[in-house]
């Protein structure tokens, strides 16, 4: 009996403590954060951006952080990499109510006028921009629970309110499965750039003597296809695809191999 | 047992009506037309609202020049968006005496002792115009125009008149067409009583507003009214189907056409036209007023211009405020209201500023002025709104009191708040809390925690199901085990001999009971042979028991139970066909 709770004690231990990230040095991050936040307070844009920057760099990648890093390049009126920010943010904290009101005020600056696209999935799970990944994963997490914890009362006890409320959370259970495999991809392949220089020429192929298609300015977001010899493919919403030079956009998701 | 609490609630309702509606009790007079000639009956309706009665009849005024005769009483009650408002129209039939303008009204009602007095209208008598013809037959349809001579965008009324003496249906009418010539329908057509070459009609009028937008001599040709006549077959004998209700009458399509006419249009005259001129015509009026006259500095007052009247209200154009020196300025929409009645078309524009003073001081907010033509004196004119004076008071030093007025979305003057106005553009600050930031307070997709979240649940199913599963085939195992042991044990039994029949019974039935996993304590014939059959066994097989069964309970019951039975031998291939066909 007693070998049977020090296995349960280990193991409920080990649950607990995986998902927590080691913390070298408790204190340190926090000064680095407050350092920032007063170097913006004082109108020290770049250093608050520095500040943030070293946090995100050394693993403490948070909605806030970016929140803040977005605020610092919006006052120095780099408004690419604001909405790069704000964006990286809102994957994170897409609830955030600061957030979602800088997000606007930058995206009213741009100058290119690009819908986003509405597809079907889109409407059909509505919720799914409201929430983020992690959020979506637990309310999965508790119908998953829910699901196979009422199978299993079924197991021991029939009886006529556990089949309905087995039916009930089964379709629950698919509805967050599906909700969570959608979001979990949508994550993943997110291939959306911003555009990071005031104007860039979108060209016909990764050659700068290449035909001119059109322009985009900063702040544009469009989704990356695939890149090549420091040049990537970019493609609207209404289809138009064009090259530009990789080092005048940058990926939303953060990938340490670069766009696409 | 609802029903009828409904029934008496609505009837108690309507009972209460009168009492509950006569605190705000209204008097209108209503005539059917403006205008009728001599010949012409006119309706008059005196409508009261707010009781359904009267303490007495409407004493009417203004109609010395009449005939006056009662035309009956009806009651009214109406349901508007949940509100009840009962009423009581006296409706009247005049036959005017002479001509001339007559001033109709006020009638005057008493409800509860108290006496409500209603509008006046105006009425216009005038001589009735007979065609040279001697008779135009039992229907025809005449039209008229006033006046024959207009300037352009000023408006003529065309009169149809459908006179008849048969009962019509099936009514439908086709307008004169004419270029730069544009008719719109005044008001719902009217039925009254005339008399016209001696002879009494029904007369059915329409009437329409005739407006040129080019000047020029415009031919107005007939318009043709078709329709559905019913005329009465005499009967030679009077019986209970001369009732105009059984009358027999047969229907037949006649179309009828107006006379021609013609319409002189001139063109507005250039002599005297102000430059701001914007095609007004007709007669009109401006009013203008500023509320609130006295204010403090950040505060806003309206100015309301009202410009109304009769005739081509769409050209009224927007007026516009000049720039006024430290009172910003605010316009609203314009609101256009168009109406038609017998008389014509008329309407107003109602427009709207927010004045909004930076200084304190006294304002002067100057006139503002339209011109148009008018058509009764036959000239331009300029209509000028008055000049306002607004009195500005400095900010109120001492601290806002939140008043009723202000949560109700009135300031304490009584006028509307305004509109929350953007005056900058700015980001939110940066988030300095240490709440959530956290690093990896929450666990991460993909880690222990992620699959343990996921997978826990169901390996718990999983395995207690398993678990269930093998329990309940183990003990289905002990069960055939037992089984299978059963039928050995018999036999060999058997195979010792010299058993009675007593224990051969006991031993057959335990058999039965292990083997089929039962636990019955006696067993007749018939129903160890109907165990078996149920298992699989053949019909044949299941006799032989039945039959071993039987020989062995009638040595029991013959007194012979606990001698040595012969059967023994028998009993062993028996078994072993039943284990054989056995499921």
């Amino acid at each position: 009996m007693r070998r049977y709770s020090y296995l349960a004690i280990s193991i409920i231990a080990i649950i607990f403590f995986s998902g927590l990230d080691t913390e070298a040095q408790p204190n340190g991050w926090e000064a680095i954060f407050f350092r920032a936040n007063e170097a913006f307070k004082e109108g020290q844009y770049q250093d608050a951006i520095d500040g943030y920057e070293q946090l995100v760099q050394t693993g403490h990648e948070n909605g806030h952080i970016y929140y803040n890093l977005g605020n610092g390049y919006f006052r120095l009126n780099q408004l690419g990499k604001a909405i790069l920010n704000y964006e990286r943010a809102r994957i994170l904290i897409p609830r955030d109510a600061d957030l979602n009101f800088n997000l606007r005020l930058a995206r009213d600056q741009i100058q290119d006028a690009i819908a986003e696209p509405q597809g079907f999935i889109q409407m059909a799970f509505f919720w799914l921009d409201a929430l983020s990944l992690q959020e979506v994963f637990w309310g999965f997490g508790i119908l998953n629970v829910l699901f196979w914890g009422i199978l299993l009362i079924r197991l021991f006890h029939h009886s006529e309110w556990n089949y309905y409320l087995s039916f009930v959370f089964f379709v629950l259970f698919l509805i967050g499965g599906t909700s969570f495999g959608l979001k979990w991809y949508q994550v993943r392949t997110d291939g959306r750039v911003v555009i990071l220089e005031k104007e860039v020429n979108i060209l016909s192929g990764p050659d700068i003597q290449d035909t001119v298609l059109f322009k985009l300015h900063e702040g544009s977001i469009v989704h990356c296809e695939r890149s090549e010899d420091g040049w990537v493919l970019i493609r609207l919403p209404d289809k138009k695809r064009g090259w530009v030079e990789a080092g005048s956009v940058e990926q939303i998701k953060r990938d340490p191999r670069g766009p696409c | 047992m609802k029903k009828s609490i409904l029934l008496i609630l609505l009837l108690s309702m309507c009972v209460n009506i009168p009492c509950l509606a006569s605190g705000d009790v209204s008097v209108t007079l209503k005539l059917d037309r403006p205008e009728a000639t001599l010949l012409d009956s006119i309706t008059l309706v005196v409508s009261v609202s707010g009781t359904r009665k009267s303490d007495e009849q409407p004493s009417l005024r203004g109609l010395d020049a009449f005939e006056v005769m009662p035309g009956g009483t009806s009651s009214r009650i109406e349901i508007i968006n949940g509100k009840v408002n009962a009423g009581v129209d006296y409706t009247y039939t005049l036959q005017p005496k002479k001509t001339g303008n007559f001033t109709v009204g006020p009638a005057e009602v008493k409800v509860k002792g108290k006496t409500i007095k209603s509008n006046t209208e105006t009425l216009r008598i005038v001589k009735a115009i007979q065609s040279k013809e001697v008779d135009r037959g039992p229907l025809f349809l005449s039209a008229t125009l006033s006046p024959k001579q207009v300037f352009v965008e000023e408006q003529a009324i065309y009169t149809l008149k459908l006179f008849r003496q048969n009962r019509v249906g099936d009514i439908s009418l086709g307008l004169p067409e004419a270029e730069h010539l544009a008719f719109k329908q005044l008001g719902k057509p009217v039925e009254y009583q005339s008399v016209y070459k001696g002879q009494s009609y029904q007369v059915l009028e329409v009437r329409y507003a005739l407006i040129s937008s080019k000047a020029g001599i415009y031919g107005i040709r007939p318009s043709r009214m078709s329709m559905t006549v019913f005329r009465s077959r005499r009967k030679s004998s009077r019986s209970l189907f001369d009732d105009p209700f059984f009358s027999f009458s047969s229907g037949e399509p006649v179309t009828i056409a107006s006379e021609p006419l013609e319409l002189n249009v001139l063109p507005l005259p250039q002599k005297g036209r102000p430059t701001d001129f914007s095609g007004l015509v007709g007669s009109f009026k401006i009013k203008a007023h500023l509320e609130p006259s006295t204010i403090r500095v950040g505060e806003s007052a309206t100015m309301t211009v009202l410009l109304s009247g009769r005739g081509n209200v769409k050209r009224i154009p927007d007026l516009k405020l000049p720039e006024l020196e430290k009172i910003k300025i605010y316009a609203d929409q314009p609101v256009l209201m168009e109406e038609t009645d017998a008389r014509g078309l008329a309407g107003s524009k109602t427009m709207k500023w927010a004045l909004v003073p930076e200084k304190e001081g006294e304002y002067r907010i100057p006139s503002l002025s339209i011109s148009f033509f008018d058509i009764e004196s036959k000239q331009y004119r300029v209509l000028e709104s008055p000049a306002l004076s607004m009195s500005v008071l400095p900010v109120e030093n001492a601290q806002t009191q939140i008043s009723q007025d202000v949560l109700k979305g009135h300031k304490r003057d009584g006028s509307r708040k305004q509109e929350v106005k953007e005056l900058g553009q700015d980001i939110l600050p940066v988030h300095t809390s240490l709440k959530d930031l956290h690093p990896g307070a929450r666990p991460g997709i993909g880690g222990v925690v992620f699959w343990a979240i996921l997978m826990i649940p169901f390996f718990a199913y999983a395995v207690t199901f398993f678990i269930q599963k093998f329990h309940r085939k183990t003990t289905m195992s002990v069960a055939a085990a037992r089984a299978r042991k059963a039928a050995k044990a018999l036999i060999r039994e058997c195979q010792k001999g010299g058993l009675s029949s007593n224990h051969l019974t006991s031993s057959i039935r335990r058999y039965l009971n292990e083997r089929f996993n039962l636990s019955l304590g006696s067993l007749t014939p018939d129903e160890a042979a109907d165990i078996v059959n149920s298992r699989g066994v053949s019909a044949t097989t299941s006799e032989r028991l039945r039959r071993t069964l039987k020989e062995l309970e009638d040595a029991i019951y013959t007194g012979k139970g606990q001698e040595t039975c012969d059967m023994g031998g028998d009993i062993p291939e028996l078994i072993k066909q039943i284990e054989k066909e056995t499921r």
